[in-house]
């Protein structure tokens, strides 16, 4: 065929130092798509420190707690009427008891270094105290009735309002306008922080103290939620991991490729996409107004998250088990082993690392979840640890992500800080899971 | 040089060679014996050198076997290549050879019912020695690899190139002074011109040794003295 | 001297390890292998060659029931392995695998260490009673696998370390150490450069005293090095099964002619 017979101009011959216009603009849509996706990212780099900025802003001052130090004398004939440190007798005292003889050193040692404000009755200058702070005492004492009769050192919680004071979130001018506390209990309250009697420590009850009633912020813990949701965890684990595991197994290597296993493949990947709260409401039908168990209880949390987590759990383990190499399954086929030792001996180790990160993904899923909870009752206000398992799986409980719900819905502005306290220690826990994942992937990941 | 790692390839080209080597043993031996059978008027010698060649052609055709199956089989490249090449031609020159010892010992039993033609033998004896030393030092080259012996065979080949033109004035003679001669003289020159071309085909194996060894074919001008049949007979 | 040569290639005709009759195998509609009968020889390297999608490797799967794997697939007629039919109802493909073992086209070693590898067939199989028995069949598969030499000081080491040639007589060497009778081996050097090519091919010679080895190669030049019986397959039909000099030097159908000498597909 002639050059004639064809209408393609010949390329023009030009130097490779010289762009051409197509090259130019090809260099350009390039240069322009990497700007996008360089843009998405930093987009999301900036909310993610944003959120963290606000919730540690927010949340970090949970961890500390201000307190009171004073030197309570415990006087026998008010704590142990009968004399005979009997437990029961001692019981019988109750925290207006101890609240009084609190309320009494405070203003004692108030008055006695001169740092009472002018003004200031004695029962508000009492009041900087928490109504947690009595009750305190009383558990000391009956933990140790050796104490009655003697004076001890004790560093009593301090009111919301006066740790408010100390973080910042009250001051001289709202608290003019607050029913809660006066401006002369805020002076008081700076006396003793100059006298250093009154100052912000660590606080390990954030982390292992139980919920606290509205008007004890100051008070309120994440302990029975921490146990709650470890004791879900669990239950999450020790049911989900092998109930996916083995149906994935089967599914992948075992069954037939017909319509109905198609089917069941779709309803998979359906249920992993309901809505968490449709679970609750399963959870709520059946197992406990069906099966009867016990509301507010991890197992009824546990077996709902199970439900909730069985889809992520096939899916990641059916995807890992479709990555091991073909090649594998061929080597042990081709020297005789039978489908289950190739399965057991080969194709299942070499998944472990995805169905590992799979199910930690899928539990860490579980933690956060808090819709589905909310129907089964674990929104409950629950002051009582669960008891040790197995028996503590029936008692009542709470859940983290549910707690930061509890925290939020409350009045108090000191629990808006309780709520991003609880979400950091959530995040803390997550952090820590996918931590876990990767860690454990990379210790079995191998290299075909 | 190293061994193949596939063994089989090396037992291959062993074995091809080994029957090269084989079938130079045979050729050399069946040159000597036509020789001598020529010398020593010794006509069962020269039957038995006429009966021997069908085994030299038979190991021929089995080397050029072996070669197209090693061609076909192996795929020699470049020293392997130049072996299975070199092989078909030596075997080719070989299978000359014979078939020249073979001609030299019809002619004989041929000359052994003619009067002997004194003078002649000695020279023809000579020149015989020289071809059988040069086909035994091109065998030799071949199996040692020696391009230097080669080449020494190479430039042997003048010497018989003379011997010849000697023996053929030589018969001239012997033919002029008596014409009752020309029939033996002719078988004789004959044998002479065999015996010649022998040596040609010696340098011919001689040559391949080098084109095996240097992988290059010596394109110099073999050294010629052929001037009595150009001089004589211009016009051939 | 040539009579040792010969006596080399001399095949053992009388001894026949594996009879396919009328074989046919379908995947789905369609049909990949069409009326093959072969007798595949006991002692002897016998290697399957021609075009891509002929049907080569698909028959050697049928020898070991490998196809067995793949639903759709289908096999008709009959396969003897020492006049026993593999295809029939009471036979169990794992045992027969066992004595029908495959290498396959890319090295696939398990991803554990060396000696595990090669003690995987064994161990299944119950072939050993204790830890010494399996230490000696490990070492003497790896040496009839040319692989001892290189590996034995680091026989914990992990298997997927090696080098692709090395990896490949690991997979031969654990194929070998369930002591099969046949060893079936797909394309084993497509993956690999030419020397351990060679490596491979040579071993594939050496293993000829010991077991029937079958090998698919698309590399005529390989079944002509290794190989005594070449079998030429062409879309789905055993063309022409011979002596592999005779295939290669003078093939009896135009086919294989043309195959062999590069000019069909």
């Amino acid at each position: 065929m002639t050059a004639e017979a064809t209408n393609i101009p010949a390329p023009k011959r030009r130097s490779l130092y010289q762009l051409d216009a197509r090259t130019r603009r090809r260099n350009a849509s390039e240069t322009r798509f990497r700007a996008y996706g360089v843009a998405a990212i930093a987009f999301g780099m900036i909310a993610l420190a944003v959120l963290l900025w606000s919730i540690l802003g927010q949340g970090l001052s949970a961890f500390t707690q201000t307190r009171i130090a004073m030197d309570v004398t415990l006087d026998a004939a008010v704590l142990d009427k009968s004399g005979k440190r009997d437990p029961v007798e001692l019981a019988k005292a109750t925290t207006l008891a101890y609240g009084k003889i609190l309320d009494q050193a405070l203003v004692k040692q108030a008055t006695d270094k001169g740092l009472m404000p002018e003004g200031l009755s004695a029962k508000d200058a009492a009041g900087i105290l928490s109504k947690e702070a009595p009750a305190q005492l009383r558990r000391m004492v009956l933990d140790n009735p050796a104490l009655i009769g003697t004076t001890v050192q004790i560093e009593a919680l301090a009111n919301g309002r006066i740790d408010g004071l100390l973080k910042g979130r009250v001051t001289m001018e709202s608290a003019k306008l607050d029913s809660n506390v006066s401006p002369a209990q805020l002076v008081l309250a700076q006396n003793l922080k100059d006298a250093g009697l009154l100052a912000k420590s660590f606080n390990f009850d954030f982390i292992t103290a139980p919920d606290a009633s509205e008007v004890r912020p100051e008070a309120a813990g994440l302990g029975v939620a921490i146990l709650g949701s470890l004791y879900m965890m669990m239950i999450v684990l020790v049911l989900a991991l092998p109930i996916g595991v083995a149906a994935s197994i089967y599914l992948e290597e075992f069954a037939a490729k017909n319509w109905f296993t198609d089917l069941i493949e779709v309803n998979i990947a359906n249920l992993a996409a309901v809505p968490s709260i449709v679970y609750g409401i399963l959870g709520l039908a059946v197992f406990i107004n069906f099966a009867g168990m016990p509301q507010s209880s991890p197992l009824v949390g546990g077996l709902v998250l199970t439900l909730m987590t069985l889809p992520t759990i096939i899916i990641a383990t059916r995807a890992s088990l479709k990555a091991v190499p073909p090649s594998i399954k061929d080597a042990a086929l081709g020297i005789g082993a039978s489908k289950t030792q190739t399965v057991f001996h080969h194709v299942l180790p070499l998944a472990m690392p995805g169905i590992m990160t799979g199910t930690i993904i899928g539990m860490a899923h579980a933690l956060g979840e808090t819709a589905p909870l909310l129907l089964i009752g674990m929104v409950a206000f629950v002051r009582d640890y669960p008891a040790a398992p197995p028996e503590g799986f029936l008692d009542p409980a709470a859940a983290l992500p549910v707690q930061v719900y509890n925290f939020t819905r409350r009045a108090d502005p000191a629990f808006l800080e309780r709520a991003s306290g609880a979400i950091i220690v959530l995040l803390v826990f997550l952090a820590l899971m996918n931590v876990a994942a990767i860690l454990l992937r990379r210790k079995f990941e191998r290299r075909w | 040089m190293a061994q193949h790692i596939l063994s089989a390839f090396d037992r291959d080209l062993e074995s091809i060679q080994a029957m090269v080597v084989k079938m130079g043993g045979l050729v050399e031996a069946q040159l000597v014996d036509a020789a001598h059978a020529l010398d020593t008027r010794d006509e069962e010698l020269a039957d038995s050198v006429r009966k021997r060649d069908k085994a030299v052609d038979a190991l021929e055709e089995q080397i050029n076997e072996e070669a197209a199956r090693l061609i076909a089989l192996r795929a020699p490249a470049a020293s392997d290549l130049r072996v299975a090449l070199s092989v078909i031609k030596i075997a080719g020159n070989l299978e000359r050879v014979g078939d020249y010892s073979k001609n030299m010992a019809k002619r004989t039993k041929v000359l052994l019912q003619m009067p002997t033609i004194n003078g002649s033998t000695g020279a023809m004896r000579r020149m015989a020695q020289a071809v059988e030393g040069m086909l035994k030092d091109a065998i030799d080259s071949y199996i040692q690899r020696d391009d230097k012996l080669a080449a020494d065979v190479r430039a042997r080949d003048i010497e018989i190139d003379q011997m010849y033109n000697a023996l053929f004035r030589e018969f001239l003679t012997y033919m002029l002074e008596d014409p009752r001669n020309i029939t033996a003289c002719m078988h004789l020159h004959f044998i002479a011109k065999n015996i010649e071309r022998m040596g040609d085909l010696a340098t011919s194996i001689a040559e391949q040794v080098i084109y095996l060894v240097t992988g290059e074919i010596p394109d110099d001008e073999r050294p010629k003295s052929d001037s009595v049949t150009l001089a004589n007979h211009p016009e051939v | 001297m040539n009579d040792m040569r010969l006596m080399e290639r001399v095949v053992d005709d009388t001894r026949i390890k594996i009879s396919a009759k009328d074989v046919q195998v379908w995947y789905g509609d369609s049909h990949a292998i069409k009326d093959v009968n072969i007798d595949i020889l006991d002692k002897t390297v016998t290697a399957f060659i021609g075009p891509s999608g002929c049907g080569k490797s698909t028959f050697l799967r049928t020898l070991n029931r490998m196809n067995d794997t793949i639903p759709i697939c289908r096999v008709e007629g009959e396969i003897l392995l020492d006049g026993e039919n593999i295809y029939d109802r009471k036979v169990d493909p794992v045992q027969l695998r066992a004595r029908v073992g495959m290498v396959f086209q890319k090295p696939n070693p398990f991803p554990k260490s060396i000696y595990d590898n090669v003690a995987y067939g064994p161990r299944i199989h119950g072939l050993t009673r204790n830890k010494a028995e399996l230490d000696e069949v490990v070492e003497s598969a790896l040496k009839k696998a040319a692989l001892w030499k290189e590996v034995k000081d680091r026989l914990t080491a992990p298997g997927t370390g090696l080098s692709g040639g090395q990896q490949q007589r690991l997979c031969i060497a654990r194929a070998v150490a369930t002591s099969p009778e046949v060893l079936l081996m797909d394309e084993p050097c497509s993956a690999l450069d030419p020397i351990a090519t060679a490596q491979v091919e040579e071993l594939i010679d050496e293993l000829r005293e010991n077991f029937s080895v079958v090998i698919v190669t698309h590399s005529m030049q390989q079944a002509a090095r290794v190989s005594q019986k070449t079998a030429f397959f062409h879309m789905g039909n055993l063309v022409e099964y011979g002596d592999t000099t005779q295939i290669f030097t003078k093939p009896s159908d135009p086919r294989t002619e043309s195959y062999i000498t590069g000019r069909i597909g």
